[in-house]
């Protein structure tokens, strides 16, 4: 269940960071809150010469003031050429992202220490291609994406999972260097998206049995045999390629990971008995190690914490409320679904 | 960035070197001989990276060390210095930007890497806008920023596009940028002058200069470049009188005639006389600074010219573009008042030792005329029964040389009897001088203009007349008169150029004449539009206050407008495809259903709608139910033949007088 190593995030000066900070609230207050789906308008989007446009903007004034000093005129004519160019290219930017529609955000749950990932389903309703997008969370690498004249995409970003919990997204970022990346438009889409964040998975403890059942042997482990799944869905990055439904995948469907609800698992009741030693988040890692332990070996397991209980279960439908029961220990009930 | 990710794909990448190059070529007759070859090795190791696409540790283990890339770009600076003795002015600049960026094509690989390189191509295409600006270079700077503006599009962070996608954008971009770049170079405030000036080699301008050996001119006889350009507005100058005046030379040293860049003395007024012309003079760039005019111009104001005191109007400023004068010309012209006795001094002065027999003549000639004019009359006489030749490919003259040419060759053009003349006259005790200039023109008759060619150059001399002042005195007249007329008898053919006339090719000579009339517009009124020539322009645009002030709001409202007619142009607004017979006869019904009441609800499906429609308005379901039904079959169904669809929308438009039938009878 591990993920790919996170993308090293490039490390910003202090003040720009902060900086950015004071605009995105004042953008958050400018713009309230928000539903989907959203059609990106012209009010909300911004736009600032990066750093290569502002030495390009450094380059046409030097060739401006050559003109002018030689008074020459085709130097001049290049000059203003090239500045027509240059906010042509402006405009090219923020119209990349003007009319661009958010249809749909989905946040996919996962563990703490882990990028978790937003599915955005974006569509194009402009007669042109729109290029070098990108999509991003405050804290993670932006995803980069393009979409076809008409076209719709569901484009896939990470958002860093820092803390257990039932986690606000404070900000999605879509943005575009396109045409030259003299240019950066931007919006900051605030919508009420919350990530449940399962605890992270770790410690060592064996498995409490409480089961009638022997645990299964090695040897029954559940492995590559696409027979034995019960349901699929599809990939996400870090699932191992052995569970990888390749007999679809090879008939040109999605990549898609079979999901083992095996019989061979015995049953396992995960609560605190046993870990009262231990500080609260170390005790919920614990508990979700077990849970995925559990879902690994296809054994049932039921979950019993102060103030919850779930019954043996061993469908996926059950390991997520499970993971999500842990995730949500210790707060306020959140009443929005986690998924806008 | 990704470090991982090249910034520039391949596309792009042979984009920026082709641009590269391109414009490094435009560069190259003022850049050392060495940087191009330099810079095409630098662009063909860059080329082969190309093979390692995707690997880019064998790419950054290809590349040169820093070491070695420090020690190349010393080596590259050491070459320019030792090409050009400096790193200041236009073409060691130039140079040295070609050898930097090679260099930095071999580190090359981030985005703003290739921000740098492509801003240096930009800077190289400024550089050679601003040494040469002839019209056949124009659709190759055209072409050069198209590429880099290309190139510059492969740079936005996002997947690689084609080159053709990359260019298509390019132009587009270009295209919709050309509004703004017309109305800023009409409108941007020019600078009447420079305010800071880089040295400046000395440049090989082709033309008259600052001395005049005999050799010069017939040189420049060979030159079919332009040398000015007259655009009358009046009457135009008689083919003999076409006589344009330049740099008036005074020290003889037996070889070479001298301009004197001090004054003899303040300028001795002119009474102008005869026929008026009023004309703009369109000098092509020159090394003597002086604006060749058509004799005798009027003094222009100050800022414009300075008129010398031997009749030169000398540029503020050294003369590298082509530069248009408003000036009028006078056919006759007198001076009054006495020579000052530098001047005379000067204008008699003859080299020590030298032309003895020449001296012997003038002391002949002298004793048989009564007065000054009689002496001129008499050598000119002299010069046109003595058997003398002109050509352009004389004997070399010895140290003598005027001896030699009027008592031993006798065979020569205007610069040998204009100094022969001189000499003559300077020995008699009468103050004479040479003036180089042009002689002739050919009027373009597709431009209207009088065309002056490098091959018209001429050189005569001015005689002092007590009374009548400086007379122009031309030996070549007596000697060949037909070096006089041959302009018109040119003319008369139309064919002027050299291989037309050969060939004898009516349209080619016409065609020939049009490329020259192009080549004025482009000189008048795009390179040599100016400081002058823009208020000049605001003037016809009816901003009359001359104080910038309406220009800025004449640039304003340009802005203004441009950016609305980008805003429209580039609107993202869905463009909804028109909807088919199908789909337009079903909205038609659904507004008709809609005015009676029962509109459709936005989530609806159409079925769904049919289905509500059933409950709450059963007067219309029974209308509405069978079409929606073979509407969604349709829309949603198999593929089904024209006919059928004709058929729905004529019973969808049936439907209507049925329905309105039924609810006027629900309404009574």
């Amino acid at each position: 269940m591990r993920h790919a190593q996170p993308p090293v995030q490039r490390v910003r000066p202090p003040l720009r960071l902060w900086l950015t900070e004071r605009v995105a609230t004042w953008a958050r207050r400018r713009q309230g809150e928000e539903v989907t789906p959203l059609v990106l308008q012209a009010r909300r989007l911004y736009i600032l010469p990066t750093r290569a446009g502002l030495g390009f903007a450094l380059l046409l004034l030097v060739m401006l003031i050559a003109g002018l000093n030689y008074s020459n005129s085709l130097a001049l004519l290049l000059t203003f050429m090239l500045t027509g160019f240059v906010l042509v290219g402006m405009y090219e930017c923020q119209r990349t992202l003007q009319g661009l529609a958010l249809t749909q955000v989905r946040v996919l749950d996962c563990c703490a220490g882990d990028l978790g990932w937003i599915e955005l389903h974006l569509s194009n309703p402009g007669p042109v291609v729109r290029r070098a997008l990108s999509a991003g969370a405050p804290g993670a690498a932006p995803a980069l994406f393009e979409i076809a004249a008409g076209g719709t995409a569901i484009v896939r970003m990470n958002y860093p999972a820092l803390r257990r919990g039932r986690v606000q997204i404070d900000r999605l970022e879509l943005a575009t260097t396109t045409p030259f990346g003299l240019f950066r438009a931007w919006t900051w889409v605030y919508l009420p998206l919350i990530a449940t964040v399962y605890p992270r998975p770790a410690g060592r403890r064996p498995l409490p049995i409480n089961g009638s059942r022997p645990p299964p042997r090695a040897s029954a482990l559940p492995g590559a045999d696409e027979e034995q799944w019960s349901s699929l869905r599809p990939y996400q990055p870090g699932d191992s390629p052995r569970r990888i439904a390749w007999k679809i995948y090879a008939r040109g469907g999605p990549p898609m990971v079979g999901l083992y609800e095996g019989t061979g698992g015995g049953e396992h009741w995960l609560s605190f008995v046993g870990l009262e030693a231990l500080d609260l988040e170390v005790r919920l890692s614990q508990l979700c190690a077990w849970a995925l332990e559990c879902a690994r070996r296809g054994a049932a397991c039921s979950l019993r914490l102060p103030g919850c209980e779930l019954p043996l279960g061993r469908s996926s439908g059950h390991r997520t409320a499970l993971l999500r029961a842990l995730a949500g220990y210790g707060e306020a009930p959140v009443g929005a679904e986690p998924s806008a | 960035m990704n470090a991982e990710a090249p910034a520039l794909s391949p596309q792009g990448l042979r984009l920026s070197l082709l641009g590269l190059m391109l414009t490094a070529a435009l560069n190259a007759q003022h850049t050392a001989w060495w940087c191009l070859p330099v810079l095409a090795a630098a662009c063909a190791w860059h080329l082969r990276l190309i093979s390692y696409a995707g690997s880019a540790t064998r790419a950054a283990a290809a590349s040169p060390g820093k070491a070695a890339r420090v020690a190349l770009a010393l080596l590259l600076t050491l070459g320019v210095l030792l090409s050009f003795r400096t790193l200041n002015g236009l073409e060691a600049g130039a140079t040295l930007l070609t050898a930097m960026t090679a260099a930095k094509l071999f580190e090359a690989r981030s985005a703003r890497d290739w921000y740098v390189v492509l801003g240096a191509a930009l800077f190289l295409l400024l550089a050679a806008c601003l040494d040469r600006q002839q019209l056949w270079r124009f659709p190759l700077y055209a072409l050069a920023l198209w590429i880099l503006a290309a190139a510059l599009r492969g740079l936005n962070g996002g997947q690689a596009q084609s080159a053709q996608g990359l260019l298509g954008g390019a132009g587009r971009q270009l295209l919709l940028a050309l509004p703004l770049g017309v109305l800023l170079f009409l409108f941007f405030p020019r600078l009447p002058g420079a305010f800071w000036a880089l040295p400046s080699g000395e440049e090989a301008v082709s033309g008259l200069g600052d001395d005049m050996s005999p050799g010069d001119i017939a040189r420049l006889v060979e030159s079919d470049e332009p040398a000015l350009r007259a655009r009358f507005s009046g009457a135009v100058p008689a083919v003999p009188e076409r006589y344009w005046r330049g740099p008036v030379l005074h020290d003889f040293d037996g070889h070479t005639w001298r301009r004197r860049h001090a004054p003899l003395g303040p300028l001795n007024p002119l009474h102008y006389a005869g026929e008026a012309y009023s004309y703009v003079v369109t000098v092509e760039p020159n090394s003597h600074g002086t604006i060749v005019a058509l004799e005798m111009a009027v003094p222009p104001d100050q800022t414009v010219a300075r008129f010398t005191d031997d009749y030169q109007l000398l540029a503020p400023s050294p003369l590298r573009q082509a530069q248009s004068y408003s000036l009028i010309s006078y056919a006759q012209f007198q001076a009054d008042a006495p020579l000052t006795p530098l001047a005379r001094h000067v204008d008699l002065q003859l080299p020590k030792g030298r032309n003895p027999r020449t001296a012997t003549l003038a002391a002949r000639l002298r004793a048989a005329a009564p007065d000054d004019a009689g002496f001129v009359q008499e050598a000119l006489n002299y010069l046109r029964d003595g058997g003398f030749v002109y050509t352009l490919t004389p004997q070399r003259l010895g140290r003598d040389s005027v001896d030699d040419l009027l008592f031993d060759t006798r065979e020569g053009f205007c610069a040998h009897y204009a100094s022969a003349f001189a000499t003559l006259m300077r020995a008699g005790a009468v103050p004479a001088r040479v003036v180089t200039g042009y002689l002739g023109g050919e009027w373009n008759r597709i431009g209207g203009y009088l065309l002056v060619r490098q091959s018209d150059a001429h050189a005569w001399t001015e005689v002092w007349l007590a009374g009548r002042g400086w007379v122009r005195t031309d030996p070549t007249a007596v000697v060949a008169p037909e070096r006089i007329t041959r302009g018109a008898e040119l003319l008369s053919a139309g064919l002027r150029s050299e291989g037309a006339r050969l060939l004898h090719v009516p349209w080619l000579a016409d065609a020939l004449l049009a490329w020259d009339a192009l080549n004025a517009w482009w000189q008048d009124d795009i390179v040599g539009f100016n400081f002058s020539r823009q208020l000049d322009f605001a003037h016809w645009f009816g901003f009359s206050d001359r104080n910038g002030y309406r220009l800025a709001v004449g640039l304003g409202c340009g802005l203004v407008a441009w950016m609305l007619w980008l805003s429209w142009t580039l609107r993202s607004a869905p463009r909804a495809p028109r909807p088919d017979d199908l789909s337009r006869a079903w909205r038609r019904l659904e507004a008709r259903l809609a005015r009676a009441g029962a509109p459709r609800l936005p989530h609806e499906g159409i079925l769904a709608y049919a289905q509500r429609l059933s409950r709450t308005h059963p007067h219309l379901a029974d209308a509405v139910t069978p079409l929606a039904r073979r509407f969604a079959r349709l829309r949603y169904g198999p593929p089904s033949s024209p006919r059928r669809v004709r058929v729905f929308v004529r019973q969808a438009r049936g439907a209507r007088a049925a329905r309105a039938a039924r609810a006027a009878r629900a309404r009574f």
